[in-house]
């Protein structure tokens, strides 16, 4: 299993789209979180300018995931699997001799690393532009606690994994990557943003709305210091709640990556490789 | 569903028995197979496009699964991991990650397959790639693909290799190479199944020769066998007199008129009686030949829809 991992890892580490999508959305992350509402007005972000300084990085920075990271992390499911059929290296792998299972966990042991660099490097650099502001505005430069840094940046990695598992999956549905970028940002805006935002006034979506990745996303992201009145006004990936339980956002976040990932294994088991 | 079976005779390194692949109703893409590939020989799986050979190569490996009948593939189920860690095979176009080197397509696939990657440049160098290793494969032509899903087939160090079309996109000088390549692997004491539709390839580097047509196989054996016995043609006038002397010699089996040359099922050392009697009996004698079926005809003969039955 090591040397399967450390296979797929070489496929990642050497795809130049995997470092694209790194860079775009560190820069994205960053850009929106710190730069746009700089610019504009300190004062004028929920929490005043104390949400771009340093403690409050952790809860600033992991409102973008469920969202703007999510796609991101949606689009390279995709690229994992979905590329395998376009290229049509599924074949060259299998008649090596691991089994499907094998390679199929691999890759997602190998995406699942590759998303650490995903909430790493945002991070990173959400917390360099905190600093940069603390400087500027001749803030203190007070951390949060590690603890809650643990706690935001495995939060980031799980909502991260469930968009990237949801690519996996329409990957291997749909047995390549446009349409299944496709159906996903389809998915992602249309049904979970649209159906978000009616669920106010129409409330028999409520219930639907509390089980999407959007919902138990910001849900998880409130938990941890993000302030409510910014998601309600975050773009195209705004929420405006209802919010539900941390720990229930958890057990449904994670819910999904196994459901997802088990449902795209299935298929790639049984399905021919024609 | 496909039923497993015993372990074949020991001379059987691949064994099918009723094989069948179905797509829908209407699509049977093959046909209750029976195919027998003995350790140590050159199988070549000759059959024209559309006949049903890639699939049969994707079902021996697992990448398909039968519809019905059963199969063993060096004494496992298709696809079974036992079995596939002692094959090397490349099915159809070679495929690989485009925007890796050849040599990390090979990393990857030997770190799957958990062979030592001290394996990708022996095979490399096997097939002639060690110059253009670091190069992105995208950047390779056809022929260079070709070899590289060679090299990857290779990698395992296989009892059993199942080459599909492994010619493909090679100029003549490659073909030429790929074809001695493929008899020295042979001859190392590996089984090779080798399917194509060039004749010529199978020809010249098969021990034994399965025609596939619609899914069945409809003849098989040596080259040899499958040309049949050599005949005397004979160009004569009155054609219609010579057919008549000819048929009326002992020996002679069958005499057939075919584009103004007479075909003689006979011992072509017949050939001076057969000219003593006709020019004897003054018909005009323009020539006369012996002459063995190609494997061409006997393969257009039964392939084509009308053409030939079962062997």
């Amino acid at each position: 299993m090591r040397s399967n991992v450390s296979a797929e890892l070489l496929i990642l580490r050497k795809r130049a789209a995997t470092w694209i999508l790194l860079g775009i959305w560190t820069f994205l992350g960053v850009f929106a979180a710190y730069v746009i509402p700089y610019a504009l007005d300190p004062q004028d972000a929920p929490l005043g300018l104390v949400e771009l300084l340093p403690e409050s990085v952790a809860g600033n920075l992991v409102s973008g995931f469920p969202f703007f990271g999510g796609v991101f992390a949606l689009i390279l499911g995709v690229f994992a699997l979905g590329s395998e059929y376009g290229w049509d290296t599924l074949k060259t792998l299998f008649v090596q001799g691991p089994s499907r299972g094998s390679v199929f966990a691999a890759k997602l042991v190998a995406l699942g690393l590759v998303l650490v660099a995903f909430v790493l490097l945002p991070f990173a650099g959400g917390a360099a532009a905190s600093v940069v502001i603390a400087q500027i505005e001749d803030a203190a430069i007070d951390w949060p606690s590690a603890w809650l840094l643990a706690r935001a940046m495995g939060a980031g990695w799980l909502i991260l994994a469930a968009w990237a598992a949801l690519g996996v999956l329409l990957g291997v549905m749909t047995r390549g990557t446009s349409l299944a970028i496709g159906l996903g940002i389809l998915y992602a805006l249309v049904v979970e943003g649209l159906l978000s935002a009616f669920a106010e006034s129409v409330s028999f979506l409520e219930p639907l709305t509390q089980v999407f990745l959007r919902a138990n996303g910001y849900s998880i992201a409130t938990a941890l210091g993000a302030p409510a009145a910014g998601i309600e006004s975050n773009g195209p990936g705004s929420f405006g709640g209802p919010f539900v339980d941390s720990v229930q956002a958890l057990v449904v976040l994670v819910a999904f990556v196994l459901a997802f990932a088990a449902l795209a294994a299935f298929l790639l088991r049984r399905r021919d490789v024609a | 569903m496909i039923a497993q079976t015993a372990a074949p005779a020991d001379d059987h390194v691949i064994s099918t028995q009723a094989l069948t692949k179905r797509y829908g109703d209407a699509i049977v893409a093959v046909d209750a197979l029976a195919l027998r590939v003995r350790r140590g020989e050159v199988y070549g799986f000759l059959g024209p496009n559309g006949a049903g050979k890639t699939t049969t190569l994707r079902m021996l490996v697992g990448l398909v699964r039968p519809t019905s009948g059963q199969a063993t593939v060096l004494g496992a189920p298709p696809g079974a991991r036992a079995g596939l860690r002692r094959i090397g095979a490349m099915i159809e176009q070679p495929a690989f990650y485009p925007y890796l080197s050849g040599r990390d397509n090979l990393r990857v696939l030997a770190r799957h397959a958990g062979v030592d990657e001290t394996r990708v440049p022996a095979v490399l160098d096997q097939v002639g790639l060690s110059t253009r290793s670091t190069d992105r494969s995208a950047t390779y032509s056809m022929g260079m693909k070709q070899r590289l899903g060679v090299a990857a087939a290779l990698l395992k160090d296989p009892e059993l290799l199942i080459l599909d079309e492994p010619t493909n996109g090679l100029d003549p000088g490659g073909m030429a190479e790929m074809r001695d390549f493929i008899r020295s692997l042979a001859d190392g004491g590996r089984t090779v199944l080798l399917s194509s539709h060039l004749m010529g390839e199978i020809e010249q580097v098969s021990d034994r020769v399965g025609v596939i047509r619609d899914g069945a196989i409809v003849a098989e054996g040596t080259v040899a066998e499958l040309r049949g016995r050599a005949g005397l043609r004979v160009r004569a006038e009155p054609q219609a007199e010579a057919a008549r002397l000819i048929g009326a010699l002992p020996d002679v089996e069958a005499v057939t008129s075919r584009d103004g040359l007479l075909e003689i099922a006979v011992d072509t050392a017949q050939a001076a009686a057969i000219n003593r009697t006709l020019v004897h009996a003054g018909v005009a004698v323009s020539e006369i030949y012996a002459q063995t079926a190609s494997l061409e005809d006997v393969f257009l003969e039964l392939t084509t829809k009308d053409g030939g039955g079962g062997s």
